[in-house]
């Protein structure tokens, strides 16, 4: 009974080492694909050890308040006269490990709601398909606004325990009709028809299959719940406990005047950069990851 | 005909209970906001030497509901005055019912909301035929990608880039507002070209953020189209690339007049952004004020609009679709 199962632990050994193989090969093709990855470890640094480099609170230069884009301030100053690259890199921590928390529930609890009603059918999965109509009908942001005078997402982990608790519906919905179409299909009709229990069913089959498409509503959670928080503390209904990038926003806009002086216009763009970095990042990396897991767009 | 009436009932229903549970949401918002809006409002009264029946009298009206009874009175209460559009007094605007200041908030919504998503709507199923056609060319790929990144892109970063542009380094649009106030409002040349200018960059930013859906969306439907038969059959014929608008672009709109109607809905919330921005005085800068404020009575109306308005462009998108597609019709004749 010992020799399969080494065998078949070497297998899985293989597979994996070529899996990686398959990785670089894929990223290695096309240079937007690597400067992608680039772009979304680099962001994951910058929200780990970013705040390391600088000192806690910020040095101020109050003799230079809004000062010009220079070498020594890359992005000028704040109203403060803070360096605001060094605002940037600090307040993404808060951005980044909330919108994490938010991408993991949505794709939990949206990957097993679907999963559920997919797979069960019947009176469950009409219950649970109504109940993600209706959180897909009322809409995120102004049931935010309203929900933000009663809850102050004080700390990013409650942030993101708030918009992960809210946004999974999508989720749900696309992945109880890939459940669907997946159950038809033989290998699974032959699972059953072997007597595997449905945990094995689920949790061997159909998990493994749908793996790449919820990597990618993973990625794609995480830059909805950048735009989304980062636009809560721009509107300024929240208050400004943590130093992050939506705060920065509102501050330039409505505090420097950014829409009317050109003095606060750095301080504006550079939050705005970083957004469109971090999607262009991880849009790329949708992009590669699409091919790394469905072979059948690999181009040998 | 029944089954299309059977369809719309359900739709009602559904948009009713809908309309319910948002309605319940922020009754109990209201009630459980720290602090106790109303507590503190009748407080006040007293102190500025109102006598504690006509204070209590005061709040009730104010807040639109009794703040005494129980709790399920004070529900019943609300519900009842919201079937009578009678959504309790603003605070802001002391004397006038929150739903005439709702309502003349929405048209500052609604007008640019629909003129932006027509003009991008337009601009797209064009921009998304060419994509479609040139798909293996240069022009298809930079069309193809300038979609995928104005799609990518929130509204927000959308709206603050071209006030950047427009009204600071570049000042030739105005920065808040409907109309510049020397004019006078009504039918004439002067007020009707401010107002055009002041509703440029909301306009353009509804525009460019619905623009990358559009021309996607196209693009991947008229691809579709191309491959069917009766192209093939067309091409037989010997028909010129002329017929492509005609035959192609005509078939592979029709999904997308759904997605028209749910993205007007959708925009009803992001206009919070480009209002909040631009200082444009519709709804979702009314809810922002509101909150800030705290309106509690014009908050709860704003939120209930805004969503009454997804739910009502929701129902429009699928009856409209069963209208224009004679397949789903006849679908539904057989089941």
């Amino acid at each position: 009974m010992t020799a399969p199962t080494i065998a078949v632990g070497n297998g899985r050994a293989t597979l994996r080492r070529n899996f990686w193989h398959g990785v670089w090969r894929v990223l290695k093709r096309k240079p937007s694909r690597m400067a992608g990855m680039v772009i979304v470890l680099g962001f994951a640094f910058m929200g780990i050890f970013g705040p390391l480099f600088y000192p806690d609170p910020l040095p101020r230069d109050t003799a230079n308040l809004y000062a010009a884009p220079s070498w020594e301030h890359l992005f000028g100053t704040d109203f403060e006269g803070t360096d605001v690259l060094a605002l940037v890199v600090t307040g993404s921590s808060y951005v980044l490990l909330s919108a994490v928390i938010t991408a993991v529930i949505t794709v939990v609890l949206g990957t097993g709601i679907g999963l559920f009603a997919g797979f069960r059918r019947g009176r469950w999965d009409t219950v649970l398909m109504r109940i993600t109509d209706m959180k897909l009908t009322i809409p995120g942001l102004p049931l935010l606004l309203v929900l933000s005078t009663i809850w102050k997402f004080g700390s990013a982990i409650e942030m993101g325990l708030v918009l992960g608790l809210l946004g999974w519906g999508g989720v749900a919905r696309a992945v109880r009709s890939q459940t669907l179409s997946l159950r038809e299909r033989g290998f699974i009709e032959a699972a059953r028809g072997l007597g595997l229990s449905t945990t094995h069913i689920i949790g061997r089959e159909l998990l493994p299959s749908m793996a790449p498409f919820i990597a990618m509503n993973m990625l794609i959670a995480v830059t909805g719940a950048v735009y989304a928080q980062v636009g809560l503390f721009f509107l300024g209904v929240l208050p400004f406990e943590a130093n992050n990038w939506g705060v920065m926003l509102n501050l330039a806009v409505f505090g420097g005047g950014a829409m009317s002086s050109p003095a606060a216009l750095p301080y504006l763009m550079a939050p705005l950069l970083a957004i469109l970095l971090l999607t262009l990042g991880i849009v790329l990396a949708v992009d590669a990851m699409d091919e790394i897991f469905n072979p059948r767009l690999r181009e040998e | 005909m029944t089954a299309f009436a059977r369809r719309l009932a359900g739709h009602l229903a559904r948009g009713l209970v809908m309309i319910l549970i948002v309605t319940t949401v922020s009754f109990f918002v209201i009630r459980s906001v720290p602090g106790d809006p109303m507590a503190a409002r009748y407080e006040k009264m007293v102190e500025q030497g109102m006598s504690p029946e006509a204070a209590q009298r005061a709040v009730e009206v104010l807040f639109g509901f009794a703040p005494t009874g129980s709790l399920w009175q004070q529900y019943v209460d609300y519900m009842s005055g919201l079937a009578r559009l009678d959504l309790g007094q603003s605070l802001t605007v002391p004397g006038v019912g929150v739903s005439t200041v709702l309502f003349s908030a929405a048209k500052w919504t609604i007008l640019p909301v629909l003129a932006g998503t027509l003009l991008s709507f337009l601009i797209g199923i064009v921009m998304g035929v060419y994509a479609a056609i040139k798909r293996s060319g240069k022009l298809g790929d930079i069309l193809a990608i300038s979609g995928s990144l104005l799609h990518g892109v929130p509204q927000y970063v959308l709206a603050l880039l071209l006030g950047a542009v427009f009204t600071t380094l570049w000042p030739i649009l105005p920065q808040g507002g409907t109309a510049d106030i020397m004019f006078e409002p009504g039918f004439n040349a002067g007020y009707i070209g401010s107002l055009v200018e002041h509703a440029t960059l909301p306009v353009l930013t509804y525009a460019l953020a619905g623009y990358g859906g559009w021309i996607l969306a196209m693009k991947s439907s008229v691809v579709t189209v191309l491959g069917d038969d009766f192209i093939l059959a067309a091409e037989l014929r010997g028909l010129k690339r002329g017929f492509i608008f005609r035959y192609v672009a005509r078939n592979a709109i029709l999904p997308l007049f759904t997605i028209l109607a749910l993205s007007l809905g959708m925009l009803f919330g992001g206009a919070i952004f480009i209002e909040r921005i631009f200082n444009y005085p519709g709804l979702g800068l009314m809810l922002i004020d509101s909150i800030t404020n705290r309106d509690y009575a014009l908050m709860g109306g704003a939120f209930l609009l805004i969503t009454a308005a997804i739910i009502v462009a929701n129902i429009a998108a699928d009856l409209f679709y069963t209208v224009i597609d004679p397949r789903v019709r006849s679908g539904e004749g057989v089941a």
